[in-house]
């Protein structure tokens, strides 16, 4: 983006916006943050969106879907406030139990974290990449924007929804449209939140191994959801554009850090948690790609290995035994063994009537995990097997 | 990246199913209380829970926007009222505070739960009135609320929850455009109820839904009468 | 807002759906389940909610018992409807191992997407066929509720027979705990 289009897309803002103070050079990695804002008044549009925020907020503080623990949610507090600076004081993270790809900010300052992201990105400075572009969606108050734009959109919007529900549906998806982030405001926010992470000493080049992460899983999906699988990508830039703007604003802001052994020591106690969260998805070639690509980048490698296991076993599709076979194998071959790695290899055993190699997995696993909450249905399989 | 969005546009949608009701006729009088109960003691002590309101404007899109100045002036009137009526029926209210309400998230959230129900099956009942039940209000929380009567010292609870939505004046010219042609276009609805809870049994005592077409919460003198709607044949206190 | 949604939809719903009242004493329930109950339930008649039955004491918004009678080989699990929601389909297949049946049931409820966390998985003899029993955790995305549930089913003739039941973890699950687990011991599996 040059500097005549940033200054066009701030020509779309409000007074307000117009009046902070935008530099951009001929490269786009420049930006000079506004000041913390302070609250709108009420009777705007903008008071009423922060207001619907702070109610979502307080409902969202109440949910048992929030996790409570402390290091994890300061640990992403402080990379907020490393790539907000200032603003530090205003953004407020949220660590939401959800298995999906997802981060969001409020206009309020409410950032919402979905643990499917935690387990989706290979360090801190690819979490960063998604902080930053959602908090430069926040400096940049591109919500409130996209308020207004729906306005102009509603004449539409009514005449599709004078007939029924038929009209309803239409209705719907003008309004979805009309409530997307536009293409200018996401190429916008990546730049901006790019430079936040050069700004905070992380690796930009991090930013452009998100899209494609999210790419290669979007590709493998398997029939599940095209509506969001397209509502992503047509209000995003294509990830590929936006992979490789992000490679080209990489190599003028260069250093660095990743982040790797941090985030990894951070997360490490909640990936079974969310790794049951994704496999309960019943997204099987997602999750295959996702696990994947984890063993290949050698996170958490024995669990991960583990739970591609599962994934293939529970899919049940033609070689999947012996490819979830393999996984235990390997998983329960390990030097940190999942204790679970066994109760996979004595299912498939047992399916396939390998009886002494069932038993030997399976009582290894109660031994491992006496109290497991399926052992005292293991122990009939068990006892099936010695009689 | 769209929870914005997409809270807009469900609420967009449940708005819209909202129309395709018809808001029943106000019920009679035994129906909104539990068997065998009939009045409150006199001074009995009853917590408010904070009231959970919010307002809307609806555009000529139909796409409803949160009022935070609607909504403000909103709670400011039905705080006033619920305060003006329980010192009319001479009971002892106090509020909950927020941080109290963020403790005992779980009750209201159960409350929630209970609340629809009767609501639905109860209030609105007819084919979806629960044989069971026997057209009786007879809903109970049970010990659950022992945590909240702990810390408000209270007997009694209140429960209230409000959603009201308004048609913008673009949005009216739309709808009359649109009648002349036979197509009826919802305009603005409130939508809400109040449930008074035993702290001690968890029994539901009482419960009124409101669902119409008027009232209106913007303004103190028709917000006081939506409090009287919601709350009317709340009990007596001997 | 999710309070509104979730009473809205309900409502909507209501269009199409009916309660009917299930009487106290022996039940058949789809061709080859019976039941005996002590105390009569309501039934929700859902057009969508098939290949189940729902049943409830307190109302949907509270608590659910779904009970599955001879779902064969290779049928969907709620394809549509409000338990249903726009991810994967799980299919029933004859040949499936009780822990895959259990997972099957993990995903059935979380498409909406609400946790599960299963608590215990245990042998159980269920309509007189060998079969199992499960418990577990939950908490309903849309509304934040946290849930408590159990499980009981069997596989017989390559038809699936099972019942579900969840009712918030406050009041609700201990109310009616005894009277479901009474009911699944009642359970009779028929041959025709």
């Amino acid at each position: 983006m040059n500097r005549r289009q940033l200054l066009s897309a701030a020509g779309a803002c409000c007074a307000q916006a117009l009046a902070r103070q935008v530099h951009a050079q001929a490269a786009g990695t420049d930006y000079a943050a506004p000041h913390r804002f302070g609250r709108p008044d009420v009777a705007t549009d903008e008071g009423g969106l922060w207001s619907m925020m702070d109610r979502e907020e307080r409902s969202l503080r109440r949910s048992p879907l929030v996790l409570r623990d402390e290091k994890l949610v300061s640990y992403v507090q402080d990379i907020c406030c490393r790539l907000g600076s200032e603003h530090c004081p205003d953004i407020r993270a949220y660590v939401v139990r959800t298995p999906l790809f997802n981060a969001n900010m409020a206009p309020n300052g409410m950032m919402q974290v979905w643990t499917g992201l935690l387990l989706r990105v290979e360090n801190e400075a690819q979490l960063a990449a998604v902080l930053g572009h959602e908090i430069g969606h926040y400096l940049q108050r591109h919500s409130v924007e996209r308020l207004r734009d729906a306005k102009s959109k509603s004449a539409l919007a009514q005449v599709l929804g004078a007939f029924g529900a038929v009209g309803a549906l239409g209705q719907l998806a003008v309004a979805a449209s009309a409530f997307a982030y536009g293409r200018e405001h996401e190429r916008e926010a990546d730049r901006i939140g790019a430079y936040l992470m050069h700004q905070a000493g992380y690796d930009v080049a991090e930013s452009a191994k998100v899209w494609s992460n999210l790419l290669q899983e979007v590709k493998a999906r398997e029939g599940g959801d095209p509506a969001q699988t397209a509502s992503l990508f047509a209000t995003h830039p294509a990830p590929p554009e936006r992979q490789a703007d992000l490679e080209q604003i990489a190599k003028s802001l260069p250093g660095g850090s990743t982040g790797d052994d941090a985030f990894a020591e951070r997360t490490r106690r909640f990936l079974d948690d969310w790794l049951q969260d994704e496999v309960k998805r019943g997204q099987y070639a997602e999750s295959l790609v996702l696990l994947t690509r984890h063993i290949d980048h050698g996170k958490a490698r024995e669990l991960m290995t583990y739970y591609r296991g599962e994934v293939h076993r529970l899919r049940g599709e033609a070689g999947d035994q012996a490819l979830a076979l393999a996984d235990y194998q390997a998983a329960a071959a390990s030097l940190d063994p999942p204790a679970a790695a066994f109760r996979g290899i004595g299912l498939i055993s047992r399916q396939q009537g390998q009886r002494s190699e069932a038993v030997e997995a399976l009582t290894h696993y109660l031994d491992l995990a006496p109290d497991a909450p399926d052992a005292a249905f293991i122990k009939t399989y068990l006892a099936e097997l010695t009689s | 990246m769209a929870s914005v969005n997409q809270r807009i546009v469900r609420l967009r949608l449940a708005v819209f199913a909202l129309a395709l009701l018809i808001a029943i006729p106000a019920a009679a009088e035994s129906r909104n209380l539990a068997p065998d109960f009939t009045s409150l003691p006199k001074g009995a002590n009853l917590v408010i829970m904070p009231p959970d309101v919010e307002l809307f404007s609806i555009s000529g899109g139909g796409i409803p926007e949160p009022r935070a100045d609607w909504t403000d002036a909103a709670n400011g009137y039905i705080h006033g009222a619920l305060g003006e009526k329980t010192i009319e029926l001479g009971l002892n209210a106090r509020e909950l505070s927020e941080k109290d309400a963020d403790d005992l998230a779980e009750i209201n959230t159960l409350h929630a739960a209970v609340a629809r129900s009767i609501a639905l099956h109860h209030i609105q009942g007819g084919n979806l009135a629960l044989p069971t039940k026997d057209h009786k209000l007879d809903w109970s929380l049970g010990d659950a609320v022992q945590p909240l009567r702990e810390r408000s010292g209270a007997d009694y609870a209140l429960f209230t929850w409000i959603r009201d939505s308004y048609a913008s004046s673009e949005r009216k010219v739309a709808m009359f455009a649109l009648a002349l042609l036979g197509v009826g276009v919802p305009g603005g609805v409130q939508v809400g109820y109040a449930s008074l809870v035993d702290l001690h049994t968890g029994r539901v005592l009482w419960f009124n839904r409101l669902l119409r077409g008027t009232g209106d919460l913007r303004e103190a003198e028709p917000a006081v009468e939506t409090v009287k709607v919601l709350l009317a044949q709340f009990p007596e206190s001997k | 807002m999710n309070k509104l949604l979730c009473a809205i939809l309900i409502l909507a719903l209501s269009a199409c759906a009916t309660v009917k009242k299930i009487e106290s004493g022996d039940n058949l329930v789809g061709e080859r389940l019976s039941v005996t109950l002590d105390g009569a339930w309501n039934r929700l008649d859902f057009p969508s909610i098939k290949p189940a039955q729902i049943w409830t004491m307190e109302g949907v918004t509270i608590d659910e018992f779904l009970i599955y009678s001879g779902i064969h080989d290779g049928q969907v699990m709620h394809p549509e409807g409000p338990i249903g929601g726009k991810q994967r389909n799980f299919a029933f297949h004859s040949a499936m191992q009780t822990e895959e049946i259990v997972s099957m049931f993990e995903g059935v409820l979380c498409r909406d997407n609400s946790t599960f966390k299963l608590l215990k998985l245990e042998p159980y003899q269920f309509g007189g066929k060998k079969g199992f029993r499960f418990e577990y955790e939950r908490i309903r995305k849309v509304d934040n509720v946290q849930l408590r549930g159990v499980g009981f089913g069997a596989v017989d003739r390559g038809e699936l027979f099972a019942m579900i039941y969840d009712a918030p973890r406050l009041t609700f699950f201990p109310r009616y705990q005894s009277k479901v687990e009474a009911i699944a011991r009642t359970a009779v599996i028929k041959a025709s």
